[in-house]
């Protein structure tokens, strides 16, 4: 009878461990992770980073890291044909949810990578987008064109370079990605994820809060502008006048000479 | 050793190379000062393309035009070259048009279509003033080029004798004509409904208005026209920072530090350049972004969307 017990609760105890495996894979990534640098400091010289991600993963698996987020409302206008020859605006699109940022690094083509990779591919993003549409074509691909426009801005991208995997080390192996953050980053926060699959499975998933900040002169102005704008608008025209001035009258003293 | 020059803008939210927008401003400045237009018309799709929001181009442009316009307007006062009774009398107008342009784009947003209206009006606008701008410097040029002969008696046309005969006539001295006080004044309203229907500053209205229906000479016209600029920008930055926060004061002062030194050689060398090759110049400058103007209209976007905002 002691024996079919302990049987049984041996049993559970293996059950129990194998269907916490992948959750016990992911946490053991999630502490591995590492964010350098921890946060992104938007000074007076920030000119965009190298955001670099570094962690272990599985060794038979794929690494695909990601930086997302800082979800917003955009308001945008959308093109289209009038009277079947000119391009102009023909409608206002509000898009809810949207993130800033999706930056997308794989360490093979996210092609070939399967379905496991698919919901953290940009397409996928698409999806969690709310539209609000007033006027244009009922047919559009709204959340194409909008991973269009932020793809030329360099804010959107997918890339299969960046990401080093190092040796086969106990069945797991390190990885190293660099991610490139674009100058035109909003502060707010920020999420890395990396993410191992194989054989169309998620084998791992692990992620890192990271927070872009504005500090010094930066801060500075943009706190009086945002919190006292009325006295921002009359700084900026009495500085105009005066610098203006000043330029009047050096051109005037080097005029008579 | 690196020596960078980029410079992280917080209102814009991007970064810039200080040199480029230091040159883009200079460039600009350089046409403001020669030809008495803001350079809005330019400089907000140019700073578009540098990575700027269009919001925030288009308002931090109105600082920068404010800095400008201020050395630009000195340049030209100490050449004699401002008409104040008149410039004062344009900016009334002015603002009372610009009020009543906002009410007509907000009555025909409501009806749809107010932006293929604002675009054709934009593109005929250009075309019409740049195309007569250019045609009659041309002929001016022409007949400068042969022999002087006695100058043929002209007839007096019904528009000149419809502004002898309006009423309240005063003297402006600076730009040695008499007109009704009235004349600039509705010239005023009709260029503020204009500037405010196609979002600018109306500069390159404001010139060929001066030109040809107030006919003051060129080089007046010029510093009347960067005066009166002035006091349109000062409220358009100051509404602006105040109800949208799109004014990147830093931006605007790398820019004007480059515009206003560029007005300054612009106004000497306007002050060289005959006033017909001034108007053949700046119909030229109206021709070509018509021109851009008209290809943006015909030829399809890559992007289906675009941000809201700007000209």
């Amino acid at each position: 009878m002691q024996s079919n017990f302990s049987h049984h609760a041996k049993h559970l105890l293996l059950t129990t461990v194998i269907l916490l495996l992948p959750a016990l894979a992911a946490a053991s990534s999630s502490e591995s992770l590492s964010v350098v640098p921890a946060s992104i400091v938007m000074g007076a010289q920030y000119n965009g980073l190298d955001l670099t991600v570094s962690g272990t993963v599985p060794a038979d698996s794929e690494v695909i890291v990601r930086l997302t987020g800082a979800a917003s409302e955009l308001h945008l206008r959308e093109k289209g044909k009038v009277f079947g020859l000119l391009w102009m605006n023909v409608g206002k699109v509000t898009l809810s949810n949207v993130p800033k940022v999706c930056l997308i690094n794989a360490s093979s083509p996210l092609e070939l990578l399967g379905k496991a990779a698919a919901p953290f591919r940009l397409a996928a993003l698409a999806k969690g987008i709310g539209i609000e549409k007033d006027g244009g074509d009922a047919s559009m691909d709204i959340p194409h064109q909008l991973l269009l426009l932020k793809t030329k801005e360099k804010l959107y991208g997918e890339s299969a370079q960046g990401i080093t995997l190092g040796p086969n080390e106990g069945g797991m192996r390190p990885f190293t990605a660099v991610i490139k953050v674009p100058s035109a980053l909003a502060p707010g926060e920020y999420q890395v994820e990396a993410i191992s699959v194989h054989n169309d499975a998620v084998t791992s998933h692990a992620t890192a809060a990271i927070k872009a900040e504005l500090v010094g002169f930066p801060k500075w102005l943009s706190d009086l502008a945002f919190q006292k704008s009325m006295l921002y608008g009359v700084m900026a025209t009495v500085v105009a006048i005066f610098s203006g001035l000043v330029i009047g009258l050096v051109f005037q003293s080097k005029g008579a000479h | 050793m690196s020596l960078t020059m980029s410079l992280y803008l917080p209102i814009a939210g991007n970064s810039v190379n200080c040199l480029a927008i230091f040159g883009l401003g200079g460039v600009v400045g350089l046409l403001s000062g020669i030809f008495g237009v803001g350079g809005g018309f330019l400089m907000t799709p140019l700073l578009i393309m540098m990575g700027i929001p269009p919001t925030v181009a288009a308002a931090s442009d109105s600082n920068q035009i404010v800095g400008a316009s201020t050395s630009g307007t000195l340049a030209h006062f100490r050449h004699g070259n401002v008409d104040i009774k008149m410039g004062l009398l344009l900016l009334i107008g002015g603002v009372v048009g610009g009020t009543v342009g906002v009410q007509i784009i907000a009555v025909l947003r409501k009806l749809g279509n107010a932006d293929f209206l604002i675009s054709i009006t934009y593109v005929l606008m250009l075309g019409f003033v740049g195309g007569y701008m250019f045609l009659e410097s041309l002929q001016a040029m022409r007949k400068s080029s042969q022999p002087k002969t006695e100058e043929p008696q002209r007839r007096e046309s019904l528009y000149a004798k419809m502004i002898r005969i309006m009423p309240l006539q005063v003297d402006f001295h600076r730009s040695g004509i008499r007109l009704s006080l009235f004349m600039p004044f509705f010239l005023g309203i009709l260029v503020g409904v204009l500037a405010a229907i196609m979002g600018v500053g109306g500069g390159f209205i404001m010139v060929p208005v001066m030109v040809y229906l107030l006919r003051m000479p060129m080089h007046v016209v010029v510093g009347t026209s960067l005066f009166q600029i002035l006091f349109t920008c000062m409220n358009v930055t100051v509404m602006q920072a105040a109800q949208n926060h799109t004014v990147d004061f830093i931006l605007a002062l790398l820019l004007l530090l480059g515009s206003a030194i560029g007005a300054q050689l612009g106004a000497k060398v306007g002050k060289k350049l005959g006033g017909e090759h001034l108007k053949i110049l700046l119909a030229s400058l109206v021709l070509i972004v018509m021109f851009k103007m008209l290809y943006d209209l015909l030829a399809m976007p890559d992007v289906l969307l675009a941000y809201a905002g700007g000209h």
